[in-house]
Formats: C-alpha cells, sequence, structure tokens
C-alpha cells in the first residue's frame, strides 16, 4: 500500500490534481463573466495579481497572512466590479472583437501599472503551510500540507459558488438575469447590478487563485505571474465549455492529471504544447465545449 | 467576370508584380548618386503623372496600386541614403512591423476575427530565417524570407483549422494560448532553436558591393549597410503592401468582408465560410512571419525573449491605435512602432524620470494600454479612421 502510495503515477496523479484545481478556479472565474455578459475576460489573470500585489505589497509584510487574503479577496471583488461599470458596460452590443482588444488593453495597463510600482522582480508571499511533502516509510507522498490546502480552499471556493447559484434567491436572479435579461428586468431583478456582482464574483474567485498562485514558493509573484496560469484556465474554460460551471471544473482537473503526466514522462517543455494540442482538437470536435448545453450556432 | 478576363487580370497582376519587384531593386541604387537621384525622380514624376491621369485610376485598378506602391517605395529608399544609422534602423524594424500588421488587419478586415498571436508567427518567421541561414549559408536572402512566409502560412493553418468553426473569443484565447506556449516551444526544439540564447546568422546582410559602389569611400560601412537593410526592409513591405491591396480589393477579399459583416448571406451566395476564415488566418500569419523573418535579418540575430507575449500584445495595439482592418492603419500603426521608443525617451527625458527606475521602463506598456482602451472605447476604427471621417466631412 505505501509503495503504492509513493509510486511515481500516483505521484503525478496527486500533482496533478493540485495543479488542476488552479486550473478549475481560473476557468470557474472565465465561466462567471462569459455567462452573465457574453466577455472573455482577458485581463482576469491581470486583475487577480493586481488584487494579490493590494493584498500582499501594500500592506506591512508581518501582517497576518489570512488578514492580507481577506484584503485581496475584496480589492479583486471592488476591482471587478469597477471593472464592469466603467469598461466592460461601453462594450455590450458592440462587435465581438471590441471586448477582446479592451481586455487585453486593460491587461496590458494593468501588468505595467503593477511593474511600475512593484517592479518586475518577484516577491516571495508568506506560506502559511509547509510545502514538504509528507513522508511514508521515508518516501515522500507527492502532497504536502501546502498541496492539501490549494485543493481545500479550491473545494471550499467551488461550493460557496454552487450552492450561492442552485440554492439562494440571489443565485436565482443572478441565473435569470444572464439567460434571459429582459424577461428577469420584467419581473423586477435588478440586471444591471446583478451583471457587476456576477464580474465581482469572478473577481473575487480569481484573487483567491492568484494568491495560491503566488504563495506558492517556487512561483512568487511577479506582475505576470498569472499569464501561464491564465492560458492553462482558458484551456480548461474552453474545452469544458464557457457556459458551463461543471465543465469547468471537470476539464480543468482533468488537465491538471494529464498535463502533470507529460511533463514527467515527456518534457516538461511539451506540457503547454500539449495543452494546445488538447484545446485545438477539442474544439475542432465540439466548438462549445464538451459539457455546454448550447446548440452549436448554425450559419 | 469571365474566365478569360479573370486570366488576363492575373496575368497583369503578375506581370505588374514583378515590374514592382525589378523596378524598386532599381530604386535601391539611388543613394547620394546624381544619376541614381535623376533616376529616382523620374520615377516619382512618371508614377504621379499616370496617378494624376484623368480615369487611370478608375480603368487601371491594378496598376495604380502598383504605381503607388512603387513610387512610395522610392521615395521612401531615396531619403533613406540620407539618414542617419539610427533613423534607418528605426525604419527598417518599423517597415517590418507594418507587414506584420498588414497581415492582422487583413484577418480582421476580412473576417471579422482576431488574433492575439502574431507575435508568436513572428517568433516562427525569425526563427525560420535563423536555423535555415545557419544550415544552408548559400542560400539567397530573398528565398530564406519566402521559406519564412511558408512556415509562418503552415503553422498558421495547422492552428487555423478549428478557425473553421470558432467564433470571436475562442479563437483570440487560442492564439493567446499559442503566444504564451511559444517559449516553451521554443525550448522544446532547443537543439534547433538554440535555447535561451537564440541563433546568430552566420554572416551579416551587408550592402553588395554594387551599392557601396554609390558612396564616397569616406561614408562609414556602418552607415551604408543600415540604408542597406532599411531598403530590404523598405522593398519588402512594399510588395507586401502591393499585394495586400489587391486581396483587399479581389473577389477573395470582397467576399471576406461579407463573411464578416454577414456570414449568413455569406453562406447563401456561395462563399464557403469555412475556407475564408481559414484562408485569413494563414495569410495573418504567413505575414507576420515575414515580418519577423526581416527582424532577423535586421539583427543579424534572433533571441526568444523577442518573441514573447508582450510583443503580440504590442502587436495588437498597434493594429487598433492605427485603425484595425484597414491597410492605412497598418503604415500607420508601423511608423508609431519606428518611433516610439524615440518618444517615450523624450517623454523620460522631459518629466524628470528616473531613466532606469521602474516607472520609465513601464511608460511603454502603461501609454499604449490606455491608448489601445480608449481607442476601442471610443474611436474603434483608429487614427485611420478619425482622418477618414474628418476628410468626410471636410468634403461634404
Amino acid at each position: 500500500m505505501s509503495a503504492l502510495l509513493t509510486s511515481r503515477n500516483v505521484a503525478d496523479l496527486l500533482g496533478g490534481v493540485t495543479n488542476g484545481v488552479i486550473y478549475s478556479l481560473v476557468a470557474l472565474s472565465l465561466v462567471l463573466v462569459w455567462r452573465s455578459t457574453r466577455i472573455l475576460n482577458f485581463a482576469q489573470g491581470a486583475m487577480a495579481m493586481i488584487a494579490t500585489y493590494i493584498g500582499f505589497a501594500i500592506l506591512a509584510p508581518s501582517t497576518n497572512y489570512w488578514i492580507s487574503m481577506a484584503v485581496a479577496i475584496v480589492a479583486g471583488m471592488v476591482l471587478g466590479g469597477a471593472t464592469e461599470r466603467v469598461i466592460v458596460r461601453a462594450l455590450y452590443g458592440k462587435p465581438e472583437i471590441n471586448p477582446v482588444v479592451a481586455m487585453v488593453g486593460f491587461l496590458l495597463v494593468l501588468e505595467s501599472v503593477a511593474a511600475a510600482i512593484w517592479s518586475t522582480s518577484s516577491r516571495g508571499l508568506p506560506t502559511p503551510f509547509s510545502m514538504v511533502d509528507w513522508q511514508l516509510n521515508h518516501k515522500p507522498v507527492a502532497m504536502s500540507p501546502f498541496a492539501l490546502y490549494e485543493i481545500i480552499t479550491a473545494v471550499v471556493v467551488m461550493s460557496i459558488i454552487a450552492v450561492l447559484f442552485e440554492y439562494t434567491k440571489l443565485g436565482l436572479q443572478l441565473r435569470a438575469a444572464a439567460i434571459a435579461p429582459e424577461v428577469s428586468r420584467l419581473l423586477g431583478v435588478r440586471v444591471g447590478r446583478m451583471l457587476t456582482l456576477g464580474w465581482m464574483l469572478s473577481s473575487g474567485v480569481g484573487a483567491i487563485t492568484a494568491v495560491l498562485v503566488a504563495s506558492n514558493y517556487f512561483t512568487g509573484l511577479t506582475p505576470t505571474t498569472m499569464d501561464g496560469v491564465f492560458a492553462f484556465g482558458f484551456i480548461a474554460a474552453a474545452i469544458g465549455g464557457l457556459d458551463s460551471p461543471v465543465g469547468a471544473l471537470v476539464s480543468g482537473v482533468a488537465m491538471g492529471v494529464v498535463l502533470q503526466f507529460v511533463g514527467d514522462y515527456l518534457n516538461s517543455n511539451a506540457i503547454i504544447l500539449v495543452a494546445l494540442g488538447m484545446l485545438v482538437v477539442s474544439l475542432m470536435l465540439r466548438p462549445n465545449g464538451l459539457f455546454s448545453a448550447e446548440r452549436q450556432r448554425r450559419v | 467576370m469571365g474566365p478569360v478576363q479573370a486570366n488576363q487580370r492575373f496575368v497583369a497582376t503578375t506581370v505588374l508584380s514583378v515590374l514592382v519587384v525589378l523596378t524598386s531593386w532599381l530604386g535601391v541604387a539611388a543613394p547620394r548618386d546624381a544619376a541614381a537621384l535623376s533616376v529616382a525622380a523620374v520615377i516619382v514624376v512618371i508614377g504621379v503623372s499616370l496617378l494624376t491621369a484623368s480615369g487611370f485610376r478608375r480603368d487601371h485598378p491594378v496598376a495604380t496600386r502598383a504605381v503607388l506602391s512603387l513610387v512610395t517605395v522610392d521615395v521612401l529608399v531615396a531619403a533613406s541614403s540620407f539618414w542617419s544609422a539610427t533613423v534607418n534602423s528605426n525604419l527598417a524594424i518599423g517597415a517590418a512591423m507594418s507587414i506584420v500588421l498588414l497581415g492582422l488587419s487583413f484577418l480582421t478586415g476580412s473576417s471579422g476575427q482576431i488574433s492575439i498571436g502574431n507575435g508568436a508567427f513572428m517568433g516562427v518567421g525569425a526563427f525560420t530565417v535563423a536555423i535555415w541561414a545557419n544550415h544552408h549559408t548559400s542560400t539567397p536572402i530573398a528565398v530564406v524570407l519566402l521559406l519564412a512566409v511558408v512556415a509562418g502560412g503552415l503553422v498558421g493553418l495547422l492552428l487555423g483549422l478549428p478557425a473553421t468553426r470558432l467564433r470571436g473569443p475562442y479563437l483570440a484565447g487560442m492564439t493567446l494560448a499559442f503566444a504564451v506556449a511559444f517559449g516553451a516551444i521554443l525550448n522544446l526544439f532547443g537543439s534547433w532553436t538554440g535555447g535561451d540564447s537564440g541563433l546568430q546568422l552566420p554572416y551579416a546582410v551587408n550592402a553588395p558591393p554594387w551599392v557601396v559602389h554609390f558612396y564616397s569611400s569616406a561614408t562609414s560601412s556602418l552607415t551604408v549597410n543600415s540604408v542597406w537593410l532599411a531598403d530590404v526592409a523598405i522593398v519588402t513591405t512594399g510588395v507586401a503592401l502591393f499585394f495586400m491591396a489587391n486581396l483587399f480589393a479581389s473577389r477573395t477579399g470582397r467576399a471576406m468582408r461579407l463573411v464578416r459583416d454577414n456570414d449568413v448571406a455569406a453562406e447563401l451566395v456561395g462563399i464557403s465560410l469555412p475556407r475564408a476564415r481559414v484562408v485569413a488566418f494563414v495569410v495573418s500569419a504567413a505575414y507576420a512571419a515575414l515580418g519577423g523573418g526581416l527582424w532577423t535579418i535586421i539583427n543579424n540575430a534572433v533571441t526568444p525573449s523577442t518573441y514573447g507575449f508582450a510583443l503580440s500584445i504590442t502587436i495588437l495595439s498597434l493594429v487598433v491605435i492605427g485603425g484595425i482592418g484597414t491597410i492605412p492603419g497598418a503604415i500607420i500603426g508601423g511608423v508609431i512602432y519606428a518611433f516610439s521608443a524615440n518618444v517615450i525617451s523624450w517623454i523620460t527625458a522631459h518629466t524628470g524620470l528616473n531613466p532606469q527606475g521602474n516607472v520609465a521602463s513601464q511608460l511603454n506598456g502603461i501609454i499604449f494600454g490606455v491608448l489601445l482602451v480608449v481607442t476601442i472605447l471610443f474611436a474603434p476604427m483608429g487614427i485611420a479612421g478619425i482622418v477618414r471621417r474628418w476628410f468626410a466631412r471636410r468634403s461634404r
């Protein structure tokens, strides 16, 4: 039993799940805004990065980790709401490339401003849990207290979002505003407010993700920390279907596992190439994603 | 248009493009030599009188574009011989960037799609040139550039295949993933691409003896070579511009604009949507690769860090600020790129910022980012659109 737990394949599986939940969180964050506003938020990673800087670079380094994290989440939500009100609201009903360009521009502004204030050098965040793997019969299991903390946090966040959307009145209003804005407005739902709230939730999830990523000793926090993570998260979201939260979660974890095996057995540089290949193939087979309920648009 | 007529037009286009290439290369002989300058001036006079002749522009659209490209190239080539090495180097880099922007403008202008990965396609061309030149030192540089175009087109085809069924943000996201992945892909083939340090060209692309001959022996070889490189870039840009102008106006181009504006109607009149979308994507990738190939020749080397995600965003910014989907927009974007570094350092010098500080080093990104957001929100057609509107108002 212990030989199995410390074996190479189980190590890949556990490592893959740990990476995968991060991709799932990014994908979930993208799905939340895509469902409500039909905008792919290319600045998602950059907004989360700014929130993390606010929580961990503006406050004194001695500040408690959890207080910093709470500040980052609040900052992320405020930034998300403000973005929806100021930039995104001007983009509704425009040609579909306009939001893409605007969000990429916003990404560039955020990354440059962050580098101007905090420089491009990596900043280590305090790590609340040890990153050293647990031992079993003097062999490491590919799971550390920190990795477990990442997974648990991700599960908690996903559960909160799921409960919010499925079992609360607010969640019903959020879904109604996204699916049928005109009817919802007639029935008294404040649609504009719901869209802002959708962006705030998405950015809150993003901020937690970025804190988890940057708390990892090996990555640290730089203005471009989230670029690569965003790319994997987008791939997961696109494979799962941009309008399917379940798809985002499943494909994020599945991708994390597959890529961990690729990195271990093939080459770590092949990881993103394989991810790109998976994206190309899956989009050719199912352009709207594997888990999407949406019918293929006929042209 | 009957088949015979179409055939004639094809022959005419081919003959004229060959003429453009030949006379452009002759124009390269212009530097600082009285006889050469008079040849350049005669070309301009003939060109301008043709363009202003009544009915010429209406009856001979292809020839008009050829003459327009030729005159522009001719003027720039003649002027380059009087400019400093710095200005010429900026000009060369900017001209190559214009080619990249032409490709991206075509993609958006013809199919309504956008790519955030054209920096990586540039990298494909840049590394193709460097790898090929290192293995086959005797291949003429024009052929190596063509190989870069082919390589870019092939990679574009591979990535563009899903584009047949994708809309808007999905394709943009996929190209973004490609841009982010490009560094790792280069590393994966490190034995060819030279890993982190990149590749040097085994030889410098210097001015050939017949060009050096035009200069007094007192002129430094640095100056002569910088003029030569600028001229190579300008001539290549002229040819790329000529083909792009014809493509925009051709039946294919018009079909693609219909795809952009109303894809259902396009399908009804028998246009193959998947083909139109893939062709647009492949053309944009090939143009980007040509620009990247030129950069390798101009810099005499290629480093992977040049072709990171940041370059792809810069390309997008330039094409949007210049005027997306239009040919003038691509040229304006190239000019902005050529001189943006000078403008930034001027601002740094005049605002008292520490030139080595964080703010000064990020000024470029902040300015481009803000301009990008402001442009797409308030003037989505960019500078070209503003100018066009201004002229339209004046002529009314």
